[in-house]
C-alpha cells in the first residue's frame, strides 16, 4: 500500500474539519436551534410594561371631574452632563426647579430626581441634552373643587388608590396594563422592532356620577360662606333627587381639621327635631293619631322620667300638625307615648337608620340606632326628639326622600353609569325601592305638615317668593368630650323639599357648632337652603325639570298690582305675604342669618325699582330713562303666534307665563294698566 | 484551451455567486438600517403624540378650571358687580304644548 502523500493528509484534515463544521452547524441549527433562537431573542428583545390609563370620572352632565394625563418626570445623571452651566440654564428656561438642581449639583450626587411633574411642552427643549433623562408618568388630574376631591378621593405617588371612589371603584377605574416587546440597539437603548409584539393596555372604564357639578359648586360655595359667617366648626349640604335616589350634591366643610372623606357620609350626628316628621308618619301609619288630634303640651314644660322637656313655642295644647309646625318637644313626646318602643325602633330602622346605605364610598358610617332592649329609661322620649340616635346627613336625606316621593325608601345612588372605553354601557343605575316605609297618603299628609313649617312655622326663612318649600328645621344640642350636653353647643339643620308640592330636590343643610346669638336650624340653616335654591333656579343646569317647576310656581299675579314702589300692595293675598316674608331682603332674615351683616353684600337690593330691558337687549336700552317704569297697558297679542306674543309682551316690559287653555287671551286682559315687571299669563289653545 | 474556458466559467460563476451574496447581504443590512431608522422615527412620533395628548388634557383642564362656576362666579361678582338673582327675578317660560 502506498503511503499517503502529505497533500492527501492535508486534504483529509480539511475534509474532516469541514465535516465537523457541518456537524456543529447542524447541531446548532437543527438540534439546538430553538434554544439559540430563544436565547437570541432574550438578548435582543425585552418586555416592557405599559401602564393602563385610569378611567375618567364624569359628572351627571358628562363634564370631566377627574382624568389621567401623561406628564414627565425629569432626572439628571451628573456624570453624563458635559456642560453643567448650560444644562442649568436650559432647565431654568424650561421653568424647572433650578434651585433644586443647583443644590443637588453642589452635593455632587450622581443622579438627581427633580421634584414635580412637567408637561411635554415644558421639557421639550431639554429632552435632547446629555445627562437629562425623561420618564413618562401618568398623572391623575382633579378639578379644583374640594368637594369633588372628597368624593372621588385620591391616589398615592405610585398610583394606588387611597380613598373615595378611586378606592371603592378601583377595579373598574384601573384598567389592565399591557406589555410591549422592544429591541435593544448596540447601546442598549430600546427600539421598536417589527419582530416585537405588543399587548395594548386596556384603559379603565369611565364612571359617570350622579353629582351635578353646578349644584355641587353652589352648595360648596354657600356652605363655605355660611361656615365663615357663622364661625361654625363646619357643615354639610346634601341634595338628592327624591324620585330616583340620585345624589346631586354632597358638600362638606370642616374648619381647622383635615378630613379627606366626605363627612356627609362618614360622620353621624344627633338630628334633633328633623326626626319628628317620621314619628308623626309612624303615628299616622299605625293609626294612633290624626293630624288634627290634640294633646296637652303643658305650656311648653313637661317633667318625665326625672327630666324636664321644654318647648321654644309654649302652648297649652297643640294638634299633631302644629306639633310639627312649631317643633314641640313636649307635643311629640306626648304623641309618641302612643307608640310602643318596638314600633319606634322599627320606624327608624325601616328608614335606613343604623345601617350603611351602600353608596360606594369607603368608611360610610352606619350611625347609631339601639334596639329597645338596650334603651335607658329616657331613650323612649329622647329618640322621639331626635336624641340618642345618630344618623349621617345622607341617611337623613334618603329618609326625607321617602316623604317626597310618596313613601318609598330608595337606594341612594352616587354612580349613574359605567362605560367601557369603547362606549359600551357596563352598568346603569336604576331607581330601586328598598321598601315602602309609609303609605302615599301618609307621605302626602306629612308633606303638607312640612309645607306649614316653612309657610308659618319654625323655618319661614327657607321660603321662596315664587315656589313652595316644605321642610323641617332641627336644633340639637351637642355633647362635649366628657361633659355631656353643654350649653351653646348645637347642630343646626334644615331638610327642605323643593318645590314643596312636587319635590325635585331634597336638600339638607347642617351646620356644626355655630357661634353667636343665632343657632337654631330655622334661623341659620333654612336661609342657607333658600340661597342654594335661588342659585340653583338661576343656574343653567342644576338638575331641575323646568317644565315641572313652571307648573309648581306659586301664583304671584297679585304682584302685578304692586307698583315699583311697593306701596299699592294692600290687596296682596296671604300666600303672597308668606312669599315676601321668606325673602332674604327682609332685614330680619339677614340679621338672623348673619348678625354681622356680612351676607348683605350678596343680597339683591330689590327695594329699588326693577329695571326692564327691552328684548333684544341693546346698549341704547341700557341707557333708557327710569320714566319707562310707569304702569302701561298690556298689549293685545291674541292674533300673534306664541313666539311673537311673548316677544311683544317682553318688549312691553312684562314677564310672561304661557299656559295651555281653550282660548287665546292674556290675564290681566289686554289694555289693563300694569306695572312693568308684572307677570302676564298668556293662555293659548293647544295647537 | 478548452480546459481554460471551463476554469474561467467556474471562476465567473463563483464570482457571480459571491457578488450576489454580497448584494443580498448589503440589501438586508440596508433594509434593517432603514427599518431601525423608521422605527426610531415612529417611536419619536408616538412619544410626541402622547406628549401632545397630555398637553391637550392639561389645556382642557385649564379651560375647565377657568370657566368653572367657582372662578367665573367670583369674577362676575367682583368685577362686574353681578349677583345671584332672587327667585322672583327668574322667569321660567314653559314650552308651549303643540
Amino acid at each position: 500500500m502506498k503511503a499517503p502523500t502529505r497533500v492527501a493528509v492535508i486534504h483529509a484534515f480539511f475534509v474532516l474539519f469541514a465535516i465537523a463544521l457541518v456537524a456543529r452547524a447542524a447541531k446548532v441549527q437543527v438540534v439546538e436551534g430553538k434554544q439559540w433562537v430563544a436565547r437570541g431573542k432574550r438578548q435582543h428583545f425585552f418586555a416592557s410594561a405599559l401602564s393602563a390609563p385610569r378611567g375618567q370620572i364624569l359628572d351627571a352632565s358628562g363634564n370631566t371631574l377627574v382624568e389621567s394625563r401623561e406628564m414627565t418626570r425629569v432626572a439628571l445623571a451628573l456624570p453624563e452632563v458635559r456642560d453643567t452651566a448650560f444644562v442649568i440654564k436650559a432647565l431654568r428656561r424650561a421653568r424647572l426647579d433650578a434651585a433644586a438642581v443647583h443644590a443637588a449639583i453642589d452635593r455632587r450626587r450622581r443622579w438627581i430626581d427633580l421634584p414635580g411633574l412637567y408637561s411635554a411642552s415644558d421639557v421639550a427643549s431639554i429632552s435632547k441634552l446629555n445627562g437629562v433623562h425623561l420618564t413618562p408618568v401618568l398623572q391623575r388630574v382633579y378639578g379644583n373643587s374640594d368637594g369633588i376631591k372628597r368624593i372621588v378621593g385620591s391616589l398615592d405617588i405610585r398610583g394606588n388608590p387611597l380613598d373615595g371612589l378611586e378606592l371603592a371603584l378601583d377595579s373598574i377605574l384601573r384598567g389592565d396594563s399591557g406589555r410591549v416587546s422592544l429591541a435593544r440597539d448596540n447601546n442598549g437603548r430600546a427600539l421598536d422592532s417589527p419582530d416585537g409584539w405588543t399587548e395594548q393596555p386596556k384603559t379603565g372604564s369611565t364612571v359617570m356620577l350622579t353629582i351635578n357639578n353646578t349644584l355641587q359648586a353652589i352648595c360648596e360655595r354657600e356652605l363655605s360662606i355660611a361656615v365663615d359667617n357663622l364661625k361654625a366648626d363646619g357643615g354639610d349640604i346634601v341634595v338628592m333627587n327624591p324620585h330616583t335616589g340620585e345624589i346631586l350634591a354632597l358638600a362638606s366643610n370642616r374648619v381647622g381639621r383635615t378630613t379627606f372623606g366626605n363627612t356627609a357620609v362618614t360622620e353621624p350626628f344627633e338630628p334633633g327635631s328633623t326626626l319628628k316628621p317620621f314619628v308623626a308618619a309612624s303615628l299616622l301609619e299605625h293609626k294612633r293619631a290624626r293630624p288634627s288630634d290634640i294633646v296637652s303640651t303643658h305650656n311648653g314644660k313637661l317633667e318625665l322620667d326625672g327630666r324636664v322637656i321644654t318647648d321654644m313655642h309654649k302652648a297649652a295644647q297643640l294638634s299633631l300638625a302644629d306639633v310639627i309646625r312649631f317643633s314641640s318637644n313636649v307635643g311629640i313626646v306626648e304623641f309618641g307615648q302612643r307608640l310602643t318602643p318596638r314600633q319606634k325602633y322599627e320606624t327608624f330602622r325601616d328608614l335606613g337608620f343604623g345601617m350603611a346605605l351602600g353608596v360606594p364610598l369607603p368608611a360610610e358610617a352606619t350611625g347609631t340606632l339601639r334596639e329597645p332592649k338596650q334603651w335607658s329609661r329616657q331613650t323612649a322620649a329622647s329618640i322621639l326628639m331626635g336624641y340618642e340616635i345618630a344618623v349621617t346627613p345622607l341617611q337623613l336625606v334618603t329618609a326625607y326622600a321617602a316623604i317626597a316621593n310618596g313613601g318609598e325608601l330608595l337606594e341612594p345612588h352616587l354612580v349613574k353609569e359605567v362605560r367601557s372605553v369603547n362606549g359600551t354601557v357596563l352598568y346603569r343605575a336604576e331607581p330601586r325601592a328598598v321598601r315602602r316605609v309609609m303609605s302615599g297618603e301618609v307621605a302626602r299628609t306629612i308633606q303638607q305638615m312640612l309645607l306649614a313649617v316653612v309657610q308659618e312655622g319654625t323655618a319661614t326663612k327657607a321660603d321662596l317668593a315664587t315656589f313652595e318649600v316644605a321642610g323641617k328645621s332641627g336644633t340639637a344640642r351637642r355633647t362635649s368630650q366628657n361633659a355631656g350636653y353643654t350649653a351653646g353647643n348645637y347642630t343646626a339643620s334644615f331638610v327642605g323639599l323643593f318645590p314643596g308640592n312636587d319635590p325635585q330636590y331634597v336638600v339638607l343643610v347642617k351646620l356644626d357648632r355655630p357661634k353667636g346669638a343665632h343657632y337654631a336650624g330655622g334661623d341659620i340653616a333654612a336661609p342657607v337652603t333658600q340661597i342654594v335654591l335661588r342659585a340653583a333656579l338661576a343656574a343653567r343646569d342644576a338638575a331641575l325639570d323646568r317644565e315641572g317647576l313652571a307648573a309648581s310656581e306659586k301664583s304671584v299675579l297679585a304682584e302685578s298690582a304692586v307698583g315699583p314702589s311697593g306701596k299699592a300692595a294692600s290687596t296682596s293675598a296671604p300666600r303672597l305675604a308668606r312669599g315676601v316674608r321668606g325673602d332674604a331682603t327682609n332685614p330680619l332674615d339677614r340679621a338672623a342669618y348673619d348678625p354681622s351683616d356680612n351676607m348683605t353684600r350678596r343680597e339683591i337690593p330689590e327695594e329699588t325699582a326693577p329695571y326692564i330691558v327691552d328684548l333684544p337687549a341693546s346698549p341704547r336700552a341700557a341707557a333708557a330713562p327710569r320714566a319707562a317704569l310707569t304702569p302701561r297697558p298690556i298689549p293685545d297679542v291674541r292674533r300673534l303666534s306664541v313666539r311673537e306674543a311673548v316677544r311683544t309682551l317682553h318688549s312691553a316690559g312684562f314677564r310672561v307665563r304661557v299656559v295651555t287653555s281653550a282660548s287665546s287671551a292674556t290675564f290681566p286682559a289686554a289694555g289693563t294698566m300694569a306695572a312693568p315687571g308684572s307677570l302676564v299669563q298668556l293662555t293659548r289653545p293647544l295647537e | 484551451m478548452a480546459k481554460r474556458g471551463v476554469a474561467m466559467r467556474g471562476r465567473t460563476l463563483v464570482g457571480v455567486v459571491l457578488a450576489a451574496f454580497v448584494l443580498v447581504a448589503l440589501s438586508i443590512v440596508w433594509r434593517r438600517t432603514i427599518g431601525i431608522g423608521e422605527s426610531e422615527r415612529l417611536a419619536q412620533l408616538d412619544s410626541r403624540r402622547v406628549d401632545l395628548e397630555g398637553e391637550r388634557a392639561r389645556l382642557e383642564g385649564e379651560i375647565r378650571d377657568a370657566s368653572a362656576r367657582q372662578t367665573l362666579g367670583a369674577t362676575a361678582e367682583r368685577r362686574l358687580g353681578m349677583h345671584i338673582p332672587s327667585d322672583k327675578q327668574v322667569v321660567i317660560l314653559p314650552r308651549p304644548t303643540r
